[in-house]
């Protein structure tokens, strides 16, 4: 909320009108002064009409008063910064919202007029891709946070879906492979923030371009642009993670993540991988395929945990959370 | 001295109008003069349309020639266009122009609406919009004792009331230890919850309108694309969801 902006101190949370409102005021109190204006505004207090009038003739004076004084620049200097710009974006300046904290850590739920999944954003005042963003004050602090739209990203659609884990915490370290334009890495890299670590892996050098742009704005995303299928190429960049994240769309995805999880990811680590029924076989029925691709990961010491289908947002897709070579099991 | 009578002026009571008397009050409220004055002009002004067009009826000669008689009859003394000579000629060509014109008319409103509906969609994420499409979620365990002991909530470490609200089940510790920032008091909460739910209605609204645009540009296309002489089996009738769909006899072009 901004004081500054409430001369009449009522109508709370509209911040645009209230601009206005200093505007009139101010005028009101000048033109009591005994100029035109405000001497109009004087009179008009007789019978019930006292606000109506009032405000009319402080809003002349206001006229009068500021815009033609010949010094110009006091009507900036008082008028309480209304034209400058404030670097607010998305739902809103200081509009009530409430915010709740998700199951999983450094995520959101958002719920105002919009009703949103949001984490916090990392870079204040970048939009990565046109998401909308929302700025919480809590006494003095101010964060901000940025729409996860769970209708592009998996991940998000999961985590609205009700996924018991993502593994995907402050301070993982994870690998993202499909990363594309780096849309739902950035949302990764404000979960696991300045500790974490997002080793993006693209293998497309069109959507990688995007993907570099993100990176350059947070730090501790790492783009790669190479294919998932040949880990040893970017094996001198990524160190051991905690976490596989793929998204590859690919009819060898298992194998992809299986590589990559042989090579980077610690034992004990866990995998989350988005599977696209219509990616892997077209013909079979999606539930068919998700069992088949839960069937290959047993294979490759993949053990999975729980698999989620990914409605309303996509159709036909699944979400498979598993364990990388499981420590074994103490007997009792 | 005018000053000094402005003053007493203020000092007066202004003209009240008098209002329906309590007695009186079952013949509804009281005409005041502003009402009045409203129906006197409406009145007044389509008195004097009927007298002017009386008086141009009384000064009309009945031998007088007017070119329009060429174009139009008097039938039952009623007058009537003839349309044949308004009508227009429309070529096949024309016709097709006109429809590509209506095809972009629709598609670009449909257009206006999905971007509206994606832009929507992007701060609404149906957290617990009614009658969404319901998802499975499957946990795998070793054993089939656990799978005869499973317990949601105790699987998910979280509060039993909590299971159902699937887009948020903090965990135990979460409960515990982290807070709800923001407008929390009942009023505004109430507040939100009304202006979000007329967001979805507004959502909703967008799509079935995204829908019937979409339908109704097929359509015309169809009738655009039936105007080709080329040979075609009508394969289904137009229903209301989906325009009717021909089968054109493959032609070879060069």
């Amino acid at each position: 909320m901004r004081p500054e902006f409430s001369p009449r101190g009522e109508r709370g949370g509209r911040g645009s009108f209230r601009g206005r409102g200093s505007f009139g005021d101010r005028g009101g109190s000048r033109g009591g002064f005994g100029d035109r204006g405000g001497s109009r505004g004087g009179f008009g207090d007789r019978g019930g009409s006292r606000g109506g009038f009032g405000d009319r003739g402080g809003f002349r004076g206001g006229r009068g008063g500021s815009f033609r004084s010949p010094e110009g620049g006091g009507f900036r200097g008082r008028g309480g910064g209304r034209g400058a710009p404030r670097g607010r974006g998305g739902f809103g300046a200081g509009r009530k919202v409430v915010v709740e904290p998700h199951r999983h850590e450094g995520v959101f739920i958002c719920r105002g007029k919009e009703d949103a999944l949001v984490t916090k954003n990392m870079a204040v005042g970048e939009s990565v891709y046109g998401e909308k963003r929302i700025s919480v004050e809590e006494g003095e602090t101010k964060i901000e946070y940025r729409a996860w739209n769970p209708f592009r990203s998996k991940l998000a659609a999961a985590i609205l879906g009700g996924v018991d884990q993502i593994h995907i915490k402050p301070g993982a370290k994870v690998m993202y492979l499909g990363a594309a334009s780096g849309t739902t890495v950035s949302h990764v890299s404000d979960i696991v923030g300045p500790e974490g670590l997002v080793y993006a892996v693209e293998f497309s050098h069109r959507s990688g371009r995007d993907l570099l742009n993100v990176a350059k704005k947070r730090t501790n995303i790492i783009p790669i642009i190479e294919d998932a299928r040949h880990p040893h190429k970017y094996r001198m960049l990524v160190g051991m993670v905690d976490v596989i994240f793929a998204d590859v769309a690919q009819p060898d995805q298992t194998r992809i993540v299986a590589l990559n999880a042989h090579n980077f990811l610690k034992n004990g680590g866990h995998f989350v991988i988005s599977i696209k029924a219509n990616c892997i076989d077209s013909t079979a029925a999606p539930e068919a395929v998700f069992a088949s691709e839960v069937k290959k990961m047993g294979a490759e010491n993949m053990k999975p945990q729980e698999q989620l289908t990914l409605e309303p947002y996509e159709r036909d897709h699944a979400i498979v959370v598993g364990i990388y070579r499981p420590p074994a099991k103490q007997k009792k | 001295m005018a000053t000094f009578r402005k003053a007493l002026k203020s000092k007066q009571r202004n003209h009240h109008e008098r209002a329906q008397l309590s007695s009186r009050n079952y013949l509804g409220l009281l005409e005041k003069k502003k009402d009045y004055k409203l129906r006197a002009t409406d009145y007044h002004k389509k008195q004097n349309v009927l007298s002017a067009l009386r008086k141009k009826a009384m000064d009309k000669n009945p031998d007088e020639f007017y070119y329009k008689m060429c174009s139009s009859r008097l039938e039952d003394g009623e007058h009537r266009a003839n349309r044949e000579s308004w009508d227009v000629e429309v070529t096949e060509e024309q016709k097709k122009m006109m429809k590509t014109q209506d095809i972009k008319y629709v598609e670009m409103k449909r257009l206006q609406d999905a971007k509206k509906i994606e832009r929507m969609k992007a701060e609404l994420h149906l957290l617990d919009a009614k009658g969404k499409e319901k998802n499975k979620h499957t946990f795998f365990v070793d054993t089939k004792k656990e799978v005869q002991r499973f317990d949601l909530a105790d699987h998910l470490n979280t509060a039993p009331e909590l299971v159902g609200r699937v887009y948020n089940r903090p965990t135990l510790d979460t409960l515990r230890t982290k807070k709800i920032q923001g407008a929390t008091d009942t009023r505004s909460v109430e507040k939100l919850a009304k202006q979000r739910s007329h967001q979805y209605t507004i959502l909703t609204q967008r799509i079935v309108r995204e829908r019937k645009l979409y339908v109704i540009g097929q359509k015309i296309q169809t009738q655009r694309e039936i105007q080709d002489k080329t040979r075609k089996v009508k394969v289904s009738n137009e229903t209301k969801e989906a325009a009717a769909v021909y089968k054109f006899d493959s032609k070879r072009k060069r």
